[in-house]
């Protein structure tokens, strides 16, 4: 049987400051990487959304978004000749789409800093082609009138979206549109935009383009024979399936998360070096105990082990420490984040939470942490020679 | 209650430094009947301490033989030793040695943590060994909150709980005051003559002495002397 985990708890807490600055370290890192693996979480659950690979992204050849896209009306014409879309009463699923960006007060900070969001311009095709759209809140937009609809993490994340407000647009921000409803598109990307009618859109922003056209294929349909058939000299458009698209689009924030995997990495290092120190000062300080627990039969391998649970009880506690201050921000703060897509410029907001998966993968990081720091400093224990440490007193 | 012969034939002992040998022991015999209480003096240097160790398997000899019971300790390997100390053997130290973060009662439970024994064993166990010792009222108390004696009485219990057939001790009373020490003494005696224990006491107080039944006087490692001394009594002792 193994030493009390009341042995190695207690003696956690006979240094109280170097302790508690290994933790301070130890929750550092796990806050960091919980908070990373949370973001990396919801940044797949969001594109994982927009993964429904029957739908194209049509945009002029050369460009890279929907917002540095034109497409004139007789190219976007030249669609109608495709064989392999969906069709419906209303006819084939095919979305004239305009997207232009605007300027809003982020709520977060008060309103302090503004971000881009992206304002969409569709006809009632798009509700078919983006199946994911629903109205949550008030109603869709009237063609009619000048009305417009937000999608509900743009509405989460920037001042004056409510229902009922107006949102002045146009290409002189002087065209009153406003907000009817709130929707939802499953927690994809979608739900980061402003939609409204598109020939208003057009009208107000004195556009003759269209940014792009959304395609719903027929079931059985090959999205790659259509994109090459797009892509071909009948129509000669640039053409990619909705993952693909937003793949591309989330490439930048997937490289800070990269950036920011090394820097946890680092980190990790910097917590192993503090947790080893504080095993050697815990080591160093107990060399006449540990003599005592070999002479009365306890055997290096069980010092060994010893000293690794207190190094791995010391790293959960920081781990639990640093996921509760996570959590806490989370709360505080809010857990809706954003960032720009890498070539549209426009915000992507997610919604970060910290699953139960997330904690225990931040705590199996922690432990073995903890392990590593203790490697050496248990190994020291194990080999204390017990004559030479019950001779010193 | 168990108690083991103990028998030395021959025994060196040597230390090196930078390369220079250091004799501590130099042949030494020795034999300890089972059930004895034995002193052990002589000057800084002589090998009290070192002969204990060997005769406790924490050190092994650089020559000759170590019998305790039945186990001959220079032909067992470290591992061998250290589940046989488990057993056989009870330890006292000067400094008492206690884990400062546990109570009496955990501090004397920890020799029976190595013991197939459940739960309810254990805590019987050690709450005889702290009742022998007088401290069945501070079995909660840490280390730091009892005193010099008290805290040995606690080392004295973790000895005895595995009911050894050996108990080394090596200056238990050094930290102690005259009055205080007397009272670990009287224990010892209890623990030679109610329990038979066999043990071995490193001491340089003739008067602690005076509790054996035998001193061996060690000079330069070796048998100086072996003094049979007249056996002060528990109760002449407590008096």
């Amino acid at each position: 049987m193994a030493l009390p985990i009341s042995y190695h708890w207690r003696n956690l807490f006979v240094r109280k400051t170097t302790t508690a600055l290994t933790m301070g370290v130890v929750a550092a890192v796990v806050g960091v990487f919980a908070w990373m693996l949370g973001f990396s979480a919801a940044l797949d659950d969001s594109l994982s959304v927009a993964s429904d690979d029957r739908k194209l992204i049509v945009l002029k050849p050369g460009a890279t978004a929907e917002s540095n896209s034109a497409i004139p009306i007789e190219d976007y014409n030249r669609l109608n000749q495709l064989t392999e879309l969906a069709r419906t009463d209303a006819g084939s699923l095919q979305s004239p789409e305009m997207l232009v960006q605007i300027s809003l007060p982020r709520l977060r900070d008060g309103g302090r800093t503004a971000a881009n969001v992206a304002v969409r311009g569709v006809t009632e095709t798009a509700f078919r082609v983006h199946t994911t759209v629903k109205i949550v809140a008030g109603r869709t937009f009237n063609p009619a009138a000048r009305e417009v609809i937000v999608g509900r993490a743009a509405a989460a994340q920037f001042a004056g979206l409510q229902i009922g407000s107006t949102l002045n647009l146009g290409y002189s921000g002087d065209r009153g549109y406003q907000i009817v409803g709130h929707f939802s598109a499953d927690g994809g990307p979608l739900e980061s935009e402003i939609w409204g009618y598109l020939p208003s859109l057009l009208n107000a922003y004195n556009r003759t383009m269209y940014s792009s056209a959304n395609l719903r294929l027929r079931d059985g349909a090959d999205p790659k024979a259509v994109i090459g058939e797009i892509e071909g000299p009948a129509i000669q458009l640039s053409a990619q399936t909705e993952p693909a698209y937003w793949q591309e689009q989330s490439r930048n924030i997937r490289t800070y998360l990269g950036i920011a995997n090394f820097l946890v990495a680092i980190m990790c290092i910097a917590a192993v070096f503090s947790i080893a120190n504080t095993m050697f000062a815990s080591v160093a300080g107990r060399t006449r105990e540990i003599a005592m627990l070999r002479t009365i039969g306890f055997s290096g391998g069980q010092i060994l082990t010893g000293f690794v649970i207190e190094s791995v009880l010391l790293s959960l506690i920081g781990g639990l420490i640093g996921c509760a201050g996570t959590l806490a921000y989370l709360q505080l703060a809010g857990s809706t984040k954003d960032m720009f897509g890498s070539t549209t410029f426009t915000t992507l907001a997610f919604d970060i939470r910290l699953s139960p998966l997330i904690v225990a993968k931040a705590l199996g990081l922690v432990t073995l942490v903890g392990i590593i720091g203790a490697a050496v400093p248990a190994r020291r224990a194990a080999r204390v020679q017990v004559v030479n440490a019950l001779r010193a007193e | 209650m168990s108690a083991a012969e103990i028998e030395c034939i021959d025994v060196r002992k040597v230390y090196r430094k930078d390369r220079i040998a250091i004799p501590v022991l130099d042949g030494l015999n020795l034999r300890i009947a089972a059930g004895e209480f034995v002193t052990l003096m002589g000057p800084s240097g002589s090998g009290k301490s070192t002969l204990l160790h060997l005769i406790g398997g924490l050190d092994s000899p650089t020559g000759g033989s170590v019998r305790v019971g039945d186990a001959q300790l220079e032909r067992m390997s470290e591992r061998e030793l250290t589940a046989w100390r488990s057993r056989h053997v009870g330890f006292i130290f000067q400094m008492y040695h206690l884990v400062p973060v546990l109570t009496a009662a955990q501090n004397v439970e920890l020799p029976l943590l190595l013991f197939k024994m459940s739960a309810a064993e254990r805590r019987e166990r050690v709450a005889t060994a702290l009742k022998i010792v007088g401290l069945s009222d501070r079995t909660d108390h840490r280390p730091n909150q009892l005193s010099g004696g008290q805290e040995q009485r606690v080392a004295i219990a973790r000895a005895l709980v595995t009911d050894p057939d050996v108990i080394l001790a090596d200056e238990p009373t050094g930290d102690l005051d005259a009055r205080t020490s007397e009272e670990i003494l009287t224990l010892l005696n209890l623990l030679n003559t109610e329990f038979g224990k066999t043990i071995l006491m490193v001491t340089h107080d003739p008067k602690a002495a005076a509790h054996g039944q035998r001193t061996i006087h060690l000079e330069k490692g070796v048998l100086e002397r072996d003094e049979v001394m007249p056996r002060k009594t528990v109760a002449a002792a407590s008096a």
